[in-house]
């Protein structure tokens, strides 16, 4: 299956694929998608014109979009992307923005439907990470600290816990997202529990593509 | 390292302190002071090192500020640990032009800068970079101790000390050189005249070894940061004139990691001591790769004929006026200030 990846940072998505390979039991075509990206911000302004050019000019079967929660609300299941009533969720923002740029898409004849998936990490990719390591590094535990204001970490201390230091180069954030994608790949399902809305829901759609 | 920089009638900067952290990103409006923090810090380099070209009050004295026999200029840095409580004074008066120099404690007590130790030996080391493609490129008579000129110039000389001195070291160059550059796979060097070294880029493909002097000036200044990168031995701080200029926007994560290397050097695998690093720019890409980082942000405004500087972490307000916003567009926007005045 050819799949293009979108992510904050594109040294994350070597380890996002290998997640989403595991999902999907079989080793994914990569499509690139040559657009710049720096965060969250930037990944919502570009993701029409990334669709657009997988749409028209690649043979991309297929694009996950991962973003992180940052401080926003987290994805929750009851969340209808489509009323606006969650207009804080960046999950049912993307979801908004793909519906819009997928009805002003000319249909090209004889290609499917570009499946797409959004996933959001809480309250970081890190969080992934630490998954299994850290028992605090769980979506139910940001969302407690999202209503109390009591912290169990920050992203930068994600960071260092991730990667052993406050500044980490692109090599070793490359390396250990990859590193850490191999160590969750074993117990995917491990992952889901933790991460039920921003991990969980992305493999469930990601499955239903097989259908 | 120098925690912060007081600065008083130094040309355009008339009252302002510069907080500094290991690594530091000044921005503002042309005529903000950002050039000038930079040269002030060359000044007490060039008073504290040998190499003589001493600054003089007249040179550094505030355009049109009415000066007496007790007009002072002055530049105070302070010390953090492992030098925490200690001052530098560095003073240009009419009675002494070329300044006076004198590192104390809060009880008025210090070594005097012939023996000012680590202090003078860490502003000694202080080097300004405004890199220059022409310089960069062009060929250099060797010598045993080579250095990176403030343009840039003898960078083939210290790319061949670096690949006979630390050859493990020009190795990891060539390799990071060739992630921020794939088109190149080798620095080589060429003897162009007697004793005049000058280095090549070999292209991956073909293999053609392209001259200095051939390659784009962003290339030209972006190996020249990198080179800095890997020295064994760099400069105890430097400060970068834009080192954004001329390298195209993605590559700038890659610039970023460069300083990183030099200011953080323990997230590299490096043993060797952090190098401060100051650098300016204009740049909203880059200013953007420091969100994370507000604490090395300081942005630079001019109020009429002064010019102010202010830590970005240091507005109470910052994380509200964000929000889910790019740092550049709220930069940008002069909600953050260090925009250009509106006519």
């Amino acid at each position: 299956m050819r799949v293009a990846i979108l992510s904050e940072s594109e040294y994350d998505e070597g380890a996002v694929r290998i997640l989403i390979d595991g999902i999907l039991g079989s080793s994914t075509e990569p499509v690139p998608v040559p657009v710049a990206r720096n965060g969250w911000a930037s990944v919502r302004i570009i993701l029409p014109v990334a669709i657009k050019h997988l749409h028209y000019g690649t043979g991309a079967e297929a694009l996950v979009v991962g973003v992180d929660s940052d401080d926003s609300p987290v994805h929750q299941p009851i969340h209808n992307p489509l009323s606006g009533a969650y207009q804080e969720c960046r999950v049912c923002q993307l979801h908004a923005v793909v519906a819009n740029t997928e009805g002003q898409l000319r249909r090209i004849s004889g290609r499917p439907r570009m499946k797409i998936g959004i996933g959001m990490a809480v309250p970081a990719i890190e969080a992934w990470y630490r998954c299994g390591i850290d028992p605090h590094a769980t979506e139910a535990a940001w969302i407690q600290a999202l209503q109390s204001k009591i912290y169990p970490y920050t992203r930068v201390s994600l960071k260092e816990a991730v990667y052993g230091v406050s500044r980490p180069s692109r090599v070793l954030k490359t390396g250990r997202g990859t590193e850490e994608a191999r160590r969750l790949v074993q117990d995917l399902l491990f992952l889901e529990q933790w991460f039920p809305s921003g991990f969980g829901l992305l493999a469930e759609g990601v499955r239903n593509w097989e259908a | 390292m120098i925690e912060s920089v007081q600065f008083r009638n130094f040309r355009v900067l008339r009252d302002t302190t510069l907080p500094l952290s290991r690594f530091t990103l000044l921005l503002g409006p042309n005529g903000s002071g950002k050039s000038t923090a930079l040269q002030a810090l060359e000044a007490v380099q060039r008073r504290l090192s040998e190499s003589g070209g001493w600054v003089r009050f007249e040179q550094v004295i505030t355009t049109g500020l009415a000066v007496s026999e007790a007009t002072e200029v002055e530049v105070l840095l302070c010390w953090s640990a492992p030098c925490a409580g200690m001052t530098t004074q560095v003073i240009w008066s009419q009675s002494f032009p070329k300044s006076t120099v004198k590192h104390v404690n809060s009880e008025g007590e210090g070594p005097s800068p012939q023996d000012g130790g680590p202090l003078s030996a860490m502003l000694a080391g202080i080097r300004v970079y405004s890199l220059d493609a022409t310089q960069i490129a062009a060929g250099v008579r060797l010598v045993p101790s080579m250095e990176l000129g403030r343009g840039g110039a003898h960078l083939a000389g210290v790319l061949d000390r670096l690949r006979d001195d630390a050859p493990e070291r020009f190795k990891a160059l060539n390799e990071e050189w060739g992630r921020w550059l794939p088109e190149f796979d080798q620095i080589l060097f060429d003897t162009v005249g007697e004793g005049v070294r000058a280095f090549r880029l070999r292209t991956r493909q073909g293999h053609y070894a392209m001259p200095a002097s051939d390659l784009s000036q962003g290339t030209l200044l972006a190996l020249a940061i990198l080179t800095l990168a890997y020295l064994p031995n760099p400069p105890a701080m430097v400060c970068f004139e834009e080192p954004d200029r001329g390298i195209h926007p993605r590559l700038l994560r890659d610039v970023q990691d460069a300083l990183y290397r030099l200011s953080y050097p323990e997230s590299f695998g490096e043993t060797r001591p952090p190098v401060q690093v100051l650098a300016t720019t204009h740049s909203p890409y880059f200013l953007d790769l420091h969100r994370d980082h507000p604490e090395e942000v300081v942005i630079a405004s001019r109020i009429g004929q002064e010019a102010r500087f202010e830590r970005l972490s240091d507005r109470r307000d910052l994380e509200e006026i964000l929000g889910d916003a790019p740092l550049s567009e709220v930069w940008y926007s002069g909600i953050l200030g260090g925009v250009p005045v509106e006519r």
